[in-house]
């Protein structure tokens, strides 16, 4: 669990009053690992045709890829400074046409898996290798596109694709139905289940499949915990969308420092 | 006359197999007339079934690869039902791309008001860096489709099932409005299909000693504002003549222009909302006032 990236995003969000913090800790381990093992990229030529894909299908999950982009080199210290604020270029919702390293405009939720697909479809037709990667939110998979993606994401074979599904527990709050693993398998995926705040347990799961380009998908269903790391800001309650106060902040960082 | 969807399978191989980042995606409709692309274009032909938000999506995505997507199904399923997709995932990306079109506004006369689709010019032209065409013949559709296909624009094409049947002699630009008929007393002005009736009217009221100015326009979007207001600071009477939606369609588009430049009388015929019933083409136009004589009336009355 990385606990400093957690701070950052606790701060950036206290100082611009705006961002979901535990949506943000819940996925930060797994985008950090990512960006520290998976992906391909070169800062030089952010846009290189030769580049992996991440698209964060959850938008408002965003501060945790603002920190991580900003540690591996894509974002300054004045953007995350000038986090939702005019001054600066990033926002409570991911904006590609002004974010380095951000490939898809997200926030709607629904739009960028089927968009990550249609990215693996194009560079299956060009016989290219880059691979691609979308984070999407268990609550997210209640839009009907997500089921259309995956669908013809198995129909077109694109083993370039992978899921990684962000399973906190959102979406059991509505609907206790919650047998993800079984839907993406009837979908036709791969499945993999993983404790996503568990660097063994990512790396392991990216050690079981190649991104074939053409294969079957792959989806990592992260059990994950909203606002992981710190005790009451943990699971479903008043703290998806709150601004901490400057004592609540400090007894962030104090849990996480722990 | 060529039917305008045989055009677009004729032109997509046309341009598929000069340029090989074009890629056509299709909502399970007009599989059979693009057997000829997808053959000779292998691999670049998806059917990808009855699902249009996410193929929109997936064009979006083909994009970001360097491909050039063409989006092929009917207007309302692409454009009503996932404007959200076009909206975001092409016009705030900022991603360029092809929509084409059939079925609006009620070509499918006989399937009802849940394939119809009057406000899909209205709806396209919301979106930022959008080009808006409908052309009214096959020729107007291969000439506009091969300019614009692979600028950096949000490409919307609105294919008509009744071509008006008019060669035109000037030159085909996209944005540029065409002079079809000189006159002095009232500016027909008609967008698509509803070229024919435009003509029919103005060579009625010819017979009555009246003289018409017919303006016609295959692009919306950008729109020739200039030929416009040319013609109305003349004659000072318009009519606009359109198979859209009488809330945000050619109509209102006339006024944007002169508004503040020229005083001017003028009437619309439109579609001012569902139109039920089934029936053929030429049945719903009337029904909706889209016919010579409804034109000839409204001018009279405007003259006199």
């Amino acid at each position: 669990m990385n606990s400093d990236l957690r701070v950052l995003i606790a701060k950036m969000v206290h100082k611009s009053r705006e961002g979901h913090i535990p949506s943000s800790f819940s996925i930060v381990d797994i985008i950090d690992f990512l960006y520290s093992s998976i992906l391909r990229y070169d800062l030089k030529d952010i846009n290189s045709k030769n580049r992996d894909y991440f698209i964060l299908s959850k938008g408002h999950g965003c501060a945790a890829l603002y920190v991580v982009l900003h540690k591996y080199g894509f974002l300054s210290d004045h953007d995350l400074e000038h986090y939702s604020l005019s001054t600066g270029i990033l926002g409570g919702h991911p904006d590609m046409t002004i974010v380095p390293g951000v490939e898809a405009s997200t926030g709607s939720l629904g739009h960028g898996f089927p968009t990550a697909l249609g990215v693996a479809l194009g560079l299956k037709i060009q016989a290219m290798n880059n691979r691609v990667i979308a984070l999407l939110g268990d609550g997210e998979c209640h839009e009907g596109t997500i089921w259309e993606a995956a669908n013809i994401a198995n129909n077109l074979r694109l083993g370039n694709l992978c899921a990684i599904v962000d399973w906190n527990g959102s979406a059991s709050q509505l609907m206790p139905r919650d047998n993800l693993g079984e839907k993406w398998k009837a979908f036709g995926w791969n499945v993999w289940t993983i404790d996503g705040h568990s660097g063994d347990e990512i790396k392991n799961a990216f050690h079981k499949f190649d991104f074939e380009i053409d294969g079957t998908p792959n989806v990592i269903l992260a059990k994950n915990i909203k606002g992981k790391g710190v005790s009451f800001l943990e699971g479903h309650g008043q703290w998806h969308h709150k601004i901490p106060s400057n004592d609540e902040l400090e007894k962030i960082i104090e849990e996480l420092k722990e | 006359m060529k039917n305008l969807r045989q055009e677009f399978a004729d032109t997509m191989i046309e341009i598929g197999l000069e340029d090989t980042r074009l890629v056509v995606m299709v909502g399970d409709i007009s599989h059979g007339i693009l057997k000829g692309f997808a053959q000779n274009c292998s691999g670049r032909y998806f059917n990808i079934g009855i699902c249009e938000p996410t193929i929109v999506n997936m064009a979006a995505g083909i994009r970001k690869t360097g491909l050039i997507p063409v989006v092929h199904t009917i207007a309302p399923f692409i454009v009503e039902r996932a404007y959200e997709q076009i909206k975001l995932d092409f016009g705030y990306q900022r991603l360029s791309g092809n929509f084409i079109t059939v079925g609006g506004a009620f070509d499918y006369a006989q399937l009802g008001c849940s394939h119809h689709c009057y406000a899909d010019i209205s709806l396209m032209c919301h979106i930022e860096n959008s080009q808006v065409m409908m052309p009214g013949s096959a020729e107007e559709f291969r000439t506009l489709f091969r300019q614009a296909y692979s600028e950096e624009k949000i490409n919307y094409f609105k294919l008509t099932e009744n071509p008006h049947g008019i060669e035109l002699k000037n030159e085909i630009v996209v944005g540029r409005g065409v002079k079809i008929i000189e006159g002095g007393d009232i500016t027909l002005v008609a967008a698509g299909p509803q070229l024919r009736n435009a003509i029919f009217a103005a060579e009625k009221l010819k017979k009555d000693g009246w003289s018409a100015e017919v303006l016609y326009y295959h692009t919306l979007k950008p729109f020739d504002g200039e030929l416009l207001v040319d013609s109305v600071e003349k004659t000072r009477n318009m009519i606009t003549i359109e198979e859209l939606s009488s809330h945000d369609g050619l109509f209102n588009l006339c006024l944007r222009y002169l508004n503040g430049k020229v005083d001017f009388n003028s009437s619309q015929i439109a579609i001012d909302g569902f139109v039920h019933g089934y029936g053929t083409y030429q049945e719903l136009c009337e029904k909706v006032g889209l016919t010579p004589d409804n034109i000839y009336q409204k001018a009279l009355r405007m003259l006199k």
